[in-house]
């Protein structure tokens, strides 16, 4: 069959990271292809390229047998493809019409013509199957009918050939499958080209023709759905080479620190993002979250943390927190490293030594009867953290929003881990961070542990999962789908991660 | 802890104001007046005094005691607005809380009329307090609890409370006297604050207003309190997530805000007026509310630039009256300093975005 688009040798870096490395692939016309992988294996990256939205460091890509040669959306556009983002790209005031046509509208004279641009979608939404009611607002749209509004917006455009970065993480299991109806019909009616950026294997199964696999910037693998299994697939994308777990001392389990009963937790737009979930930690051990970004583990830590209402029971210490403030929940002896710092960990306007103490800026040590601030012993302890955590910036008296982004993180672990907390929710803890700096937070989180906390350390770097826990559970849709200690292939935990677990047992 | 930004902050603050002065000289001359004559009126307007050899008569002054007095009203009303400001709420309804607060205060006055005091100031600053809080309290509520925007709020109350009080003034808390066409009656002479300087504003007001300044520093910059203030203004999501009662600490600052405005209309009753009447303050919070914004919401700041925009503001009518210029200049000398000191602020802000820019691609 006859490749649309040609991708030869595409290497791509951005400062300190290789996004692709030597890619080479070819999509073939009228095919939907899966392409699938971890978070950064540089999905995301290659369909930009072919967007236009990056030039490649190296290789080139040619779209109909004609090669690219300026790196543009516009001309991306013009060559026939059209990409609909995670987050979407509407005007939400704006009607589902007007989203559609902007910056092509048809016209009359200098006057936008309204009625031929109704019709124009209205035939549109017609030919594909894809229901919008053109003149509603799009702020008034569900995801799914602002995602067919995205969708019709590159058909308007003149596409033919179609990415969709992981379309579905925002759909309903319904939205879902409407979703792909329509998929399968642009493809048979109108012998349209799709791309289908995923996480979830059963997916891949259900509507591709083909998949290719990537991990670490690396196309691993293409092949023909129908002749892979899911767990090959789950082996590709996590690769074989087990992490070895780090060096620590043996295990020495405490008591019950935190013990969940049939936890649900909603996300922030009201949909189910942890079902039905249930685990205990204990005092001395790393539980370890393995999970595509997106699964319910950030819901599941912020409810733990008091910040997300929940049904089912959390307990800390012994205590519910049913109803507890994020301020009580931390009085039980929970200390938590938030996933995203810059908007949850640190106030970028206030000192590194202001972000240091803060939360504990009321104890004697730090204010004469919890009232007037020593600003001399806050100093002298921040200075100790600085050092101790090698915090580098311009020192603590420096705003925090002036650090790098590992210093930040430093500066949060820092406060966080000098609390003497018994329990530990530890989110991302090396995202952004440079390769000195992980081994420095790495050897932190050990130590904790070995001192006798309890830690729930959730990370999209998987391998950070499998060198730092003791036990690790994989969450797929806000579900545990696999418990995993001692020995274990990284392929199972793969399978846990997409979803194919069931799949696997039934295969084995 | 920022001193060394401090510097390079007043610096900055010099010289927009110096480049202000110069703009205002250049238009003055442009427009046919003499610059140097006219800022000799200004400062005579603003002091009293016609050279600088007269200085050390300053303190019996009359000019002098009203730029004393107004810069008391700049900087009780910008540091009420950046204790707001501060927990992240912006309070604009300084200007009804202060209505309302001398309307109070002056009722008080009247009815208590007789006793002490020892007993009727201390009970008119604690109802102008009270009633300017409970009205700042109000959109603080709103903001938390039903996410209602504050600046909309406080700007709609702010007519409720003026007509509210003009409604007072006009009906039931008229005075008998047939002579005044509205207002209160007259406070009695004994609740009236001393005069400093003879024939001026300035009252013994200036001690209290001294002493308010200094908590509000004090609490802002060197306290617990404070410190929450500040990471609940900057993140909430970051203090919520520290453990702090957020909504508390809003409602806190912005009734403490309304407060302090309340007690500037008791003061304004009690010192300058004898009485409520109609526009006792002439939007009075407004040009408080910009001396904070312009100096950031820091304490020190907005007292320093509270008597230079005292003192252009009574120096103007000096100048009007001795060299002819139009007292409007000093608007005009007022916008080019804010111009040059928010350029400066966003300027800051650029180069504050690019490099988290450039940080977000290194990590990207």
């Amino acid at each position: 069959m006859e490749a649309i688009v040609e991708f030869s040798h595409i290497t791509m870096d951005f400062p300190g990271v290789r996004a692709n490395d030597d890619v080479s692939l070819s999509i073939r016309r009228g095919e939907i292809f899966a392409l699938v992988g971890e978070n950064g294996a540089g999905k995301s990256t290659l369909m930009n390229i072919l967007y236009g939205i990056h030039t490649p460091t190296a290789g080139s890509v040619t779209i109909h047998g004609k090669p690219v040669v300026r790196f543009d959306p516009k001309a991306a556009i013009a060559a026939g493809v059209g990409m609909v983002h995670q987050h979407f790209m509407l005007v939400p005031s704006f009607t589902v019409t007007e989203n559609i046509v902007l910056s092509r509208e048809p016209r009359k004279g200098i006057f936008c013509d309204r009625r031929e641009a109704r019709r124009q979608v209205e035939a549109l939404s017609r030919e594909y199957g894809l229901e919008v009611e053109p003149d509603s607002r799009v702020r008034d749209l569900s995801v799914g009918q602002q995602q067919r509004v995205e969708i019709l917006k590159t058909l308007y455009r003149g596409a033919e050939i179609l990415i969709l970065d992981e379309p579905t993480a925002v759909l309903t299991p319904q939205e879902t499958n409407e979703l792909f109806t329509v998929l399968r019909r642009v493809v048979r009616e109108r012998g349209m080209t799709v791309i289908l950026i995923t996480h979830k294997l059963y997916e891949v199964a259900a509507v591709s023709q083909r998949v290719g696999v990537m991990r670490r910037g690396r196309l691993v693998g293409v092949a023909d759905t129908a002749s892979v299994s899911q767990r090959q697939l789950a082996g590709m994308m996590v690769g074989r080479e087990m992490q070895p777990t780090a060096p620590r001392q043996p295990l020495r389990l405490g008591e019950e620190k935190v013990h969940i009963q049939n936890l649900c937790v909603a996300n922030s737009r009201g949909l189910p993002a942890v079902r039905d979930l249930s685990l205990t930690l204990r005092a001395g051990e790393i539980l370890g979250i393995a999970a595509v970004e997106g699964n319910g583990q950030s819901e599941l830590l912020e409810a733990i943390a008091g910040m997300r209402p929940f049904q089912g029971e959390i307990q800390v210490n012994g205590r519910s927190i049913r109803g507890l403030s994020p301020g009580q929940v931390r009085s039980l002896g929970l200390a938590h490293v938030p996933e995203d710092r810059l908007r949850t960990g640190v106030d970028p306007e206030a000192s590194v030594a202001e972000n240091l103490v803060a939360g504990r800026h009321r104890a004697p040590r730090f204010a004469r009867f919890g009232v007037h601030l020593r600003k001399k012993a806050i100093r002298e302890y921040a200075e100790g953290l600085y050092r101790a955590f090698d915090i580098r910036g311009a020192g603590a008296d420096t705003e925090a929003g002036s650090l790098s982004g590992g210093n930040m993180q430093k500066t949060v672990i820092a406060r966080e881990m000098s609390a003497g907390a018994e329990v530990l929710l530890i989110a991302q803890p090396t995202r952004g961070v440079d390769i000195g700096a992980v081994e420095f937070i790495h050897s932190q989180i050990l130590a904790q542990r070995d001192g006798g906390a309890a830690i729930l350390l959730s990370s999209a770097d998987l391998d950070e999962i499998l060198t730092l826990s003791d036990r690790i559970i994989t969450l797929y849709e806000g579900r545990v789908t696999g418990e995993y200690t001692g020995e274990f292939s990284k392929t199972e935990l793969g399978l846990g991660m997409t979803g194919g677990g069931k799949e696997a047992t039934h295969e084995a | 802890m920022k001193r060394r930004n401090l510097g390079s902050y007043f610096l900055s603050l010099g010289l927009s104001i110096l480049l202000a002065l110069g703009v205002g000289a250049a238009i003055m001359a442009v427009t046919g007046y003499h610059p140097w004559e006219a800022y000799r009126a200004l400062f005579q307007g603003a002091t009293g005094c016609g050279e600088l050899g007269d200085l050390p008569s300053l303190l019996t002054q009359r000019q002098f005691g009203n730029t004393v007095e107004y810069a008391m009203v700049l900087f009780l009303t910008g540091l009420a607005c950046a204790l707001g400001a501060r927990a992240g709420i912006f309070n604009v309804g300084g200007e009804g809380q202060l209505y309302l607060g001398a309307i109070v205060s002056a009722y008080i006055g009247v009815v208590l009329a007789g006793l002490s005091p020892w007993v009727v100031i201390p009970a008119a600053a604690l109802g102008a307090m009270a009633v300017g809080a409970f009205y700042a309290w109000i959109p603080g509520v709103l903001k938390v609890k039903c996410k209602v925007n504050e600046v909309i709020t406080t700007i709609m109350l702010n007519s409720v409370a003026i007509f509210f009080c003009a409604y007072l003034s006009n009906g039931p808390w008229k005075t008998a006297n047939p002579n005044r066409v509205s207002g209160t009656d007259p406070l009695e002479a004994v609740y009236r604050f001393p005069q400093l300087i003879r024939g001026s504003n300035l009252t013994s007001a200036i001690f209290a207003s001294a002493v308010i300044a200094l908590l509000v520093w004090y609490v802002m910059s060197r306290t617990t309190t404070g410190f929450e203030m500040k990471l609940t203004g900057h993140n909430p999501r970051f203090a919520r997530f520290l453990g702090l009662n957020v909504d508390n600490i809003v409602i806190a600052a912005m009734s403490v805000s309304g407060a302090i405005c309340g007690l500037v209309g008791m003061f304004q009753v009690y010192g300058v007026k004898g009485h409520y009447q109609d526009g006792i303050s002439n939007e009075y919070y407004f040009d408080g509310l910009l001396v904070a914004m312009i100096m950031g919401y820091r304490p020190v700041g907005i007292i320093v630039m509270s008597f230079f925009f005292a003192f252009l503001k009574v120096g103007a009518a000096g100048m009007e009256l001795n060299a002819g210029v139009p007292g409007e200049l000093y608007r005009i000398i007022q916008s080019v300093v804010i111009f040059f000191l928010a350029a400066e602020g966003g300027v800051k802000a650029l180069l504050a975005r690019k490099k988290t820019k450039k940080e977000a691609a290194n990590h990207g």
